[in-house]
């Protein structure tokens, strides 16, 4: 490593960094603990992605911004070629066409997309004038951008993903400054196509929204799954029942207790007090993205911090309200924490996409 | 840098926005954290305090097995069953001691528990007791709050209705052990199949487990259930087995040994298959003393062994419609050819006897078979050689097993040339082909075996394959000898019932006017040497030996002579002459089959996957 670049690796906002780090540590502990104190289960697992992720992380944020822009829809073109690819080929898992096997890997395409339309919104806003992107015809791409991957997403079938990507593509929208009442207009329409939209929904998904709805219809079913994981968080109490010393989690009546509600037996082993901890940790990893964007000058580099970290709070919320209650089960991970090498890996990619904009703040890329 | 364009200040007030709504959901989680785990905490701790899930397989219920009548032969029932569960009591003697008040149990038997107890992980159930009464039963729930450990529960217990009749055929439950979990893959269920067609069709009659999702306190006492999966019962079976004819034979042979088989001539349809003497499956299954096993083990008329697939015997004179057919194949005999028979045949240097001592005069091959005269089919075996016999024998199915679905069936003996190689390293002497034409020597066949050639000679020649549950697919459809011959053959046969110089004339029948054809055998299991030829008394009497060394006593045949439908095989070992014991006894067997009202349904096969 040159001297420039070990200088550029100093000059890393390594606050985040090291909030990012503390996260996935976590995660090595929460997993260490769900599998009843075995390491080679899921820890062992999950550090090695943790890793590989944060090398991953380290090079793309040293990466020239410039590149990155200049690649923004290859990328983006790229992983819509491989939703296609899923579509027509990839593996089946648990009921659903998600996995695209490359032989030496197992991807998930439409965890990348994320990253991928992100960066594509946020080139396509860097060469529109300010004042022109609420026209009409300013939309019609970024719509496309949105909506194509997500009915890929959403036929595979992958109800939560293709949500999340809806709203990560319409907080990225937002933020470029599209009249809010495209957003009220929108929002009036999706509430009108709600019948036409349940008519297309899986019976498994059905089922998922009306159990939300009154969980104790189906106690015994889906809405299980709710109401048990509501008694592990609130037995946790204000301090919980240390590490390693829950009891309802580690049951078997969780079957994603290691991915999507490992945030169930955090907060049963370490009660109200570890859960507002958490959440705090949380807080500050998006508090420090909406930092960097005020120093962040173009459109392309405050679009793609403020996308990935308005994504990253969307993924937080959603999780931690699922398990919660207080949103239907529609299988979000909890980033950084869950079991999951898709997951683990898109966001620390997008924190080195956040810490490669920012170390660049003053380069300029081109307006048009 | 322009601090002040615009689109800067429109993104700043955006962002902010954006911010600002992300704390206040936060926020909201916070309160939804702060209700659940404080507001609410104490309802959910004591929801988490009864809130355990056990996860516990349950058997299937195991198919049921009928007779072709659809009579019940095996059923399910309870059977009231006591565990104990090591890690669920904190001291465990005192555990075992207070289950012991509530149930009697001897202190033999609460040693015995507590040695089991030791051996086996501490989240295992031991079982302590079954077959319990209603009473006990009633009283050990009564008394369950105050016996740690302890899970009462109704495990399954296999009933045989028609028990000893069908112990051979159908089986029994057991314990399982590696052997049988490697080979059939485990079960919830307490047993399994042992043998008999429960073991050849286990996992067809176990179909697929379930489970149960339970709800346990932090005693392991279930608060509610949460799922139930039945899984998918077993198959049911039906047998080709006519249950009325298979008890009438039991109880017709008593207390000898041996075996009856009885098949269907077209199809191999197993209506009967009765190996005496017998024991009770359902005492098996119920547990049994050591002791009382032991002496089933031991026993010398074999009580656990299936002699109609597993018992070993010399076909003797049941073998001669063999050795004819092979001779007449061969062209070295004429049907009208006379051959005289003075009660004795020389051959090099050896004089074999006739067991009639005066002898038979002149035999045609009809009246050879009528009255079995020994000397006729020495002469033709010489003449025929024991290639061609040994290849006929061969063709009827001699020398390997039927192929029936039933476990543990033996394939005898059809002794050769080159067998002989194998087995004794020496050559094939042809004083031992004079032997093997009387169905001597070597020669080693089972009771299904017999009764197969027999059905094959009654059918025309078609060779068929027995079975007892699914049908099975047959060799081919070639025709084991020529019908013409055959034809021959069972004119012979019906003579030797049906006419007074026949052998079986004295056991010869008659329903609504079909009369049974068959051949008689008596096989000879000692040696008889000359001087006892030539002494006084001549040949020792059979009721004057010791049972060991009585002869065996044979028949086969069928009914109904003109158009052939049962074909029957009687062995019974030691029992004396075959026309004098075995005949009758299949005689009353055929009696009573032709006259079963109503008669036995046709058999069609219901699906079972192959074991």
């Amino acid at each position: 490593m040159n001297f420039h670049s070990l200088k550029a690796l100093r000059n890393l906002n390594w606050a985040l960094i090291y909030s990012i780090l503390a996260l996935g540590l976590i995660g090595v502990a929460v997993l260490y603990s769900v599998a009843d104190s075995d390491f080679a289960l899921w820890s062992l697992q999950h550090s090695a992605r943790l890793g590989f992720g944060m090398i991953l992380m380290f090079t793309i944020a040293l990466m020239d911004v410039r590149l990155l822009y200049a690649s923004a829809y290859v990328l983006f073109i790229v992983l819509l070629i491989m939703l296609i690819g899923v579509e027509v080929g990839g593996t089946r898992s648990m009921g659903a066409q998600r996995w695209l096997d490359l032989g030496f890997l197992r991807v998930q395409p439409s965890e990348f997309m994320r990253i991928g339309l992100i960066l594509a919104l946020a080139r396509y806003y860097q060469t529109r004038h300010p004042l022109d992107v609420s026209k009409l015809q300013n939309l019609i791409m970024p719509a496309i951008f949105i909506i194509t991957p997500a009915v890929l997403i959403f036929r595979q079938p992958d109800l939560g993903t293709s949500i999340m990507l809806v709203l990560t593509g319409l907080g990225v929208l937002y933020l470029a400054g599209v009249n809010w009442r495209y957003f009220a207009v929108g929002g009036v329409s999706i509430a009108a196509a709600i019948p036409f939209i349940w008519q297309t929904l899986l019976p498994y998904q059905k089922q998922r929204v009306l159990v939300f709805l009154n969980p104790e219809q189906d106690p015994l079913g889906s809405g299980y799954h709710i109401i048990q994981s509501k008694i592990g968080i609130g037995s946790g109490g204000l301090s919980g029942k240390g590490f390693g010393e829950g009891t309802q989690s580690r049951l078997n009546f969780l079957p994603e207790k290691h991915t999507d509600f490992i945030f169930t037996i955090f907060a049963e082993e370490m009660g109200f007090i570890g859960g507002i901890a958490l959440l705090l940790l949380f807080v500050l990893v998006i508090f420090l993205h909406f930092n960097i964007i005020a120093r962040l000058r173009n459109p392309f580099s405050r679009l793609c911090v403020g996308g990935m970290g308005w994504a990253l709070f969307v993924y937080v919320f959603v999780n931690l309200a699922m398990v919660m209650g207080l949103l239907p089960v529609v299988g979000v991970p909890l980033p950084f924490i869950s079991y999951g090498g898709t997951s683990l890996l898109t966001f620390l990619l997008g924190i080195g996409v956040v810490l490669c904009v920012e170390r660049q703040s003053m380069t300029e890329l081109p307006r048009s | 840098m322009h601090l002040t364009e615009p689109d800067d200040i429109d993104f700043n007030r955006r962002s902010l926005l954006m911010l600002v709504g992300q704390m206040g959901l936060f926020g909201g989680l916070l309160w939804r954290l702060q209700y659940l785990q404080i507001e609410q905490a104490k309802i959910y701790k004591n929801l988490a305090e009864a809130n355990r899930v056990d996860f516990r397989p349950v058997a299937a219920p195991r198919g049921i097995i009928s007779d072709r009548n659809n009579i019940l032969l095996a059923d399910n029932d309870y059977n009231l069953t006591v565990d104990f569960i090591p890690e669920q009591a904190d001291d465990i003697e005192a555990a075992i001691a207070d289950l012991s008040a509530v149930l009697n149990l001897s202190p033999a038997h609460q040693k015995d528990i507590l040695k089991r107890i030791a051996r086996a992980p501490a989240f295992r159930a031991v079982e302590i007791d079954d077959m319990l009464s209603w009473d006990s039963f009633a009283r050990l729930h009564l008394n369950l709050p105050y016996l740690a450990g302890v899970a009462p529960r109704v495990g399954d217990l296999r009933i045989y209705p028609y028990g000893k009749a069908t112990a051979h055929i159908l089986g029994y439950m057991g314990a399982k052990t590696k052997q049988d979990i490697a080979r059939y893959g485990n079960t919830p269920a307490d047993h399994i199949g042992k043998d008999g067609i429960e073991r050849q069709y286990e996992k067809a009659l176990r179909g697929r487990a379930g489970a149960r999702q339970l709800e346990v306190n932090a005693r392991g006492r279930t608060v509610r259930q949460i799922s139930n999966n039945d899984g998918t019962p077993g198959n049911d079976l039906r047998l080709t087995i006519d249950i009325r004819l298979q008890e009438f034979t039991r109880k017709r042979l008593g207390s000898r040994a041996g075996s009856v088989v009885v098949l269907d001539v077209h199809s191999g349809e197993v209506l009967t298959m009765v190996s005496a003497p017998t024991y009770d499956p359902n005492q098996l299954s119920h547990g049994i003393d050591n002791a009382s096993w032991q002496k089933m083990v031991t026993h010398e008329k074999k009580p656990l062994l299936n002699k109609s697939i597993a018992g070993l015997y010399a076909p003797g004179s049941t073998f001669k419609m063999i050795v004819a057919l092979a001779a007449l194949e061969a062209e070295v005999i004429k049907t009208d050819e006379k051959i005289h028979c003075d009660g004795t045949f020389h051959f090099s240097d050896e004089i074999f006897h006739c067991w009639q001592k005066e002898g038979h005069g002149s035999m045609t091959l009809e009246t050879a078979l009528e009255q079995s005269c020994d000397t006729y089919f020495y002469d033709i075996a010489v003449r025929t050689g024991i290639d061609k016999i040994e290849e006929m024998a061969k063709r009827f199915g001699l020398g390997r097993p039927t192929g029936i679905d039933l476990m543990g069936e033996q394939g005898g003996v059809v002794p050769g040339r080159d067998w002989k190689r194998a087995n004794y390293e020496t050559q094939w002497w042809s004083g031992e082909t004079v032997i093997a034409g009387i169905g001597q020597g070597f020669l080693l066949s089972t009771p299904l075996q017999l009764a197969s050639i027999m059905a094959m000679i009654a059918n025309g020649g078609r060779y068929i394959t027995p079975f007892i549950a699914a049908p099975l697919p047959v060799y081919g459809t070639d025709e084991v000898a020529t019908p013409e011959h055959l034809r021959l053959i069972r004119r012979a046969l019906y003579r030797a019932v049906n006419r007074p110089k026949g052998t079986a004339y004295h056991s010869s029948l008659l329903v609504r006017g079909q009369r049974m054809a068959g051949k008689t055998g008596t096989v000879q299991v000692r040696r008889i040497t000359q001087e006892e030829r030539e002494s006084a008394g001549g040949v020792i009497a059979n009721a004057d030996l010791d049972w060991r060394l009585r002869d065996h006593a044979l028949f086969v045949g069928y009914v109904p002579h003109d158009k052939p439908r049962y074909a029957i095989s009687v062995v019974i070992e030691h029992g004396g002459a075959g026309a004098s014991v075995a005949a009758p006894i299949a005689r009353d067997i055929m009696h009573h089959l032709l006259s079963l009202k109503p008669a036995p349904q046709p058999f069609v096969a219901t699906n079972v996957e192959d074991a």
